[in-house]
């Protein structure tokens, strides 16, 4: 997937509900007919720096399993944050398709 | 913000963290599986990945190459020993330096407010001086709002206390001396505003701690007691502290009121005199009042009270106002000579680090193995690197430490050998840590950073730096053995050299006629009897009078420019037998009739320069209004400069005026020791109201400009010798390197038929141009950096070929050495071993 896109990607799955690492990736692929997979090698990295970041948090819950993971919730600064990533994307995109279009 | 908390939050509880995102990996993972997929992929390597998110890697590696360096240190102890030596006496010279300056200049006396203590000093476009009338110091007392105190010290000679021969060390203070520094007293009590302000009070006097241990073997009993000074009996109400820091750095054994000094010195005109410039002047600044403030305000009230006296106040004169809470005022010339000394120390660190650098990089080659493994398994460049310079740093730290302990002995012993006030303590305070963590860090660069980068590129092989290395100690080494040398000149100058006047046997008999206020006709009444009853005695050769006597209290020095080069003339004023009595020979003309008029006696180099090839008998000089005829050329005797070469002597002679200024001098057939106590009783009994001041010549010649030159000659001489050394044991260690890397080579050619020196040539070779460009480029800047020395040279050039010479043949000497030594190893090669070892 094209490079910086799966943070705005993981805020807005989060959007509708915490969820943890494996479920997260999960339905990535799935929301998008598995064209796109995100390892694990790529997951936790960008996880930690959205909690650096300070655009989610993480919170102990019990998985399907009945075993104690962490679940990831999207936080205000979160919210906006995807706000702006959304928009700052469909500009882009809109942008590179007027080119492709026209040029 | 909110990051920079998450961040640290991070760091507090890491281990929770990384357990918690080991569990999500790990769950992961299981999920993973069951679907059937399996990752593979390195989850350590994931792991480290996920955690560089957080920002604390360099930490992590931080600990582990601090960890690493340790231990690899600790793996050589002989290289580790000998690097942290090296820099032990590299950074602790310099240390030791900082220190002495830091004492000297930056530290505050420890005193109450010392950032408000103010120095004034007269100045102006001509002239300057460092004491100032007392009228005029209470005057600006009076008048100035931007000072909230006026401290003033007036100087003396010693005094007699008791019936004691020696006389004590004494210096007269205003009443708030003590109380505005905030001294605590010993025992007693010390000056207090309220009670020593009045001149008619009792007469007191405040005793040294030293004086109190040394004579009233630390008697709390002597206060109150009654001690006669110069015969005037005066109550002792305290003692000093051990501890106590006075302005300007002056120890005095006894401290009296400045207001009752007729009291002890009768007729004295100093309080009175509005031309007699004799007192030190402090001021403490009003709260909130600048330097420069003061400054204008003082400026404004010169010029007033030039108005009220004219004659006392220099045209366009002003006063000088710097920070006085500290050991001493710094003169420009004393910064010079700081940045001299500056220069030196760290030329020492310049050696000893471009040493360890050389070692360094020739420990690297047995370092070529792990540094491959390491890159093999993945190490960048820039990883390497790192490690190594913290390698350095945590060498240069230790050498710093070790540094600082020795800068800590050295002071220690220094102190104690001059017997500093109580107060100066060889502990480093902040200023120094720092400059000792600044040192260690620069030595890390200078020492580390060339080799590091050189092997983190692995080509570490490549002799340019090792040269440059080499270079950079030979220069170094150069500079400081031919500054060592030029001192040595020196000293040896002042030894050996005849100064023109015969001092062996020479004493001065000043009776400070004038600050007793004796009139002309008295003073001429006790002179000559002085000099009728000294002449009398026995063992005395000849006794006359002079103005200013050598080593004296006062220089006096009037600039001339002739031709171009500048003419310092030291006038003085003279009987007909002074060239008798002090051994200066009176080479044409004759000496002065009594009471001449318009006559003058020029020495020779004077001669020489105002009448080149001329009969200078008969030639006249202008002086004022009336001219003055050349009846005499004395032989040239640095009477007041013996450390100025280009000073030439005037002599004029003595007038009746000129009375109440003369000195006698008295010329003795042996030893003058055992002549000062009858010279004091002649004195008494002539008139018991004066205290004359016997010094003996030879004993200020020596401890004034003997031992001093020499102490600092031998300093240098040894720091030289230390810096030589350390090039040297860096030579010896390359050139074996260097042969043991080519012994093959060599044994191949010692095989095929080479000589000696064709053997030695190949080895050495290498080492000619680095020796040589560093002893040109040392011998440059040691012929630049010279001139600030000409002050403490005595007459030797700064560009003494003697010296130079002497130098690089010494440091060729040990250069030659040093590389020799190891290379003759080559020659004892047998060969049949060598071929076959691998």
């Amino acid at each position: 997937m094209p490079s910086g896109t799966l943070p705005m990607l993981i805020l807005r799955v989060l959007q509708s509900g915490s969820l943890h690492g494996y479920a997260l990736a999960q339905r990535i692929h799935v929301l998008s007919s598995e064209v796109l997979a995100v390892e694990e090698g790529l997951l936790y990295p960008t996880l930690q720096k959205m909690l650096v970041k300070g655009w989610v948090t993480a919170e102990w819950g019990i998985s399907e399993t009945s075993r104690k993971v962490r679940f990831y919730r999207l936080t205000p600064e979160g919210r906006k944050h995807l706000k702006a990533e959304l928009s700052e994307y469909d500009r882009v995109t809109q942008a590179i398709q007027n080119i492709l279009r026209t040029a | 913000m909110g990051e920079i908390f998450r961040r640290i939050r991070y760091l507090i509880s890491r281990r929770r963290f990384d357990a918690e995102l080991e569990n999500d990996m790990e769950f992961h993972r299981e999920m993973a599986a069951r679907a059937g997929r399996s990752n593979f992929g390195n989850t350590l390597r994931m792991r480290e990945q996920a955690r560089e998110a957080w920002g604390w890697t360099w930490l992590d590696r931080l600990g582990q190459d601090l960890s690493y360096a340790g231990r690899t240190l600790a793996r050589s102890p002989g290289f580790t020993v000998t690097a942290v030596l090296v820099l032990a006496i590299g950074i602790g010279v310099n240390v030791a330096a900082f220190s002495l300056f830091n004492m000297v200049a930056l530290e505050p006396l420890p005193v109450r407010d010392p950032g408000s203590l103010v120095r004034l000093e007269r100045r102006a476009p001509q002239d300057y001086t460092s004491e100032m009338p007392y009228l005029s110091a209470v005057f600006y007392e009076q008048h100035a709002k931007s000072l909230k105190a006026m401290i003033a010290v007036l100087g003396v000679p010693p005094m007699q206390m008791d019936d004691d021969l020696q006389g004590t060390s004494a210096s007269f203070a205003t009443a708030n001396y003590f109380s505005e520094l905030g001294t605590p007293a010993a025992v007693g009590r010390l000056f207090d505003p309220a009670r020593e302000s009045q001149a008619t009070a009792p007469p007191v006097v405040v005793l040294s701690y030293a004086l109190w241990q040394h004579r009233f073997n630390g008697d709390p009993g002597v206060v109150g007691r009654t001690v006669r000074l110069n015969r005037k009996p005066a109550t002792v109400i305290g003692v000093t502290p051990y501890e106590f820091a006075s302005l300007g750095g002056q120890t005095p054994d006894l401290w009296m009121p400045i207001v009752q000094q007729p009291y002890f010195v009768t007729g004295s005109t100093v309080l009175t005199d509005p031309a007699a410039s004799s007192v030190r002047m402090w001021g403490r600044l009003a709260p909130g009042v600048t330097v420069k403030l003061a400054a204008q305000e003082l400026k404004t009230l010169t010029n007033e009270l030039r108005r009220q006296h004219p004659k006392d106040i220099w045209e366009d004169e002003y006063i000088d106002i710097h920070p006085g809470g500290h050991l001493q005022v710094m003169q420009p010339e004393m910064y010079q000579v700081a940045a001299m000394v500056a220069l030196l120390t760290m030329l020492i660190l310049a050696v000893a680090c471009a040493n360890l650098g050389g070692l360094l990089l020739a420990r690297a080659v047995t370092r070529e193995r792990e540094m491959g493994i390491r890159m093999a398994i993945g190490a960048t460049r820039a990883r390497i690197f790192r490690q190594l310079a913290t390698e350095s740093v945590v060498l240069a730290l230790l050498g710093a430490t070790a540094g600082l302990g020795l800068s800590w002995l050295g002071l220690r012993i220094v102190l104690t050998q001059f017997h500093a006030q109580g107060w100066l303590s060889a502990k480093p305070d902040w200023r120094v840590l720092v400059f000792t963590f600044g040192m260690a860090m620069a030595a890390a660069v200078f020492f580390g950073f060339a080799p590091a980068l050189q092997i983190a590129r692995q080509r570490h092989r490549k002799t340019m730096v090792r040269q440059v290395l080499i270079a950079a100690q030979v220069a170094a080494s150069c500079v400081l053995l031919i500054v060592a040398g030029l001192l040595v000149r020196a000293t040896l100058h002042v030894l050996y050299t005849d100064p023109g006047f015969a001092y062996e046997q020479l004493l001065s008999v000043d009776a400070q006629l004038a600050q007793h206020n004796y009139s002309p006709a008295a003073a001429q009444t006790y002179l000559d009897a002085m000099q009728e009853r000294l002449r009398a005695l026995p063992g005395v050769k000849s006794v006359s009078l002079v103005k200013l006597p050598p080593i004296g209290h006062t220089v006096s020095r009037m600039d001339e420019e002739l031709n171009g080069r500048r003419l310092p003339i030291y006038p003085n004023w003279v009987t007909p037998g002074l060239f008798e009595t002090m051994g200066i020979p009176v080479h044409l003309g004759r000496t002065f009739y009594a009471g001449e008029k318009n006559a003058v006696i020029v020495s020779e180099a004077m001669a020489r320069r105002e009448w080149p090839g001329k009969n200078p008998i008969g030639q006249q000089l202008q002086n004022g209004d009336a001219k003055d005829t050349v009846v005499g050329v004395a032989g040239d005797a640095h009477v007041n400069a013996v450390n100025d070469d280009d000073a030439v002597e005037q002599y004029w002679p003595a007038q009746q005026a000129d009375m109440p200024e003369m000195v006698v001098m008295v010329r003795t057939a042996g030893e003058p020791d055992s002549l000062p106590p009858m010279i004091k009783g002649i004195s008494e009994s002539i008139d018991a109201k004066l205290f004359p001041e016997i010094r003996q010549m030879k004993v200020l010649y020596h401890d004034n400009i003997l031992e001093l030159i020499e102490n600092i000659a031998k300093a240098v001489t040894l720091t030289g010798l230390v810096a030589v050394l350390l090039a040297a044991v860096g030579l010896i260690g390359l050139v074996s390197f260097s042969v043991s890397q080519r012994i093959k080579e060599i044994a191949i050619r010692m095989a095929l038929g080479a000589g000696r020196v064709q053997l030695l040539t190949a080895v050495l070779r290498q080492f000619v141009w680095p020796v040589a460009i560093g002893m040109a480029v040392g011998a440059g800047i040691a012929g630049a950096a010279s001139r600030v020395l000409r002050i403490a040279l005595f007459g030797v050039s700064n560009l003494d070929p003697a010296s130079y010479a002497t130098a690089i043949l010494v440091l060729l000497a040990i250069v030659g050495i040093a590389a020799l030594l190891p290379a003759r190893r080559a020659l004892r090669l047998d060969l049949a071993k060598t071929l076959h070892y691998d």
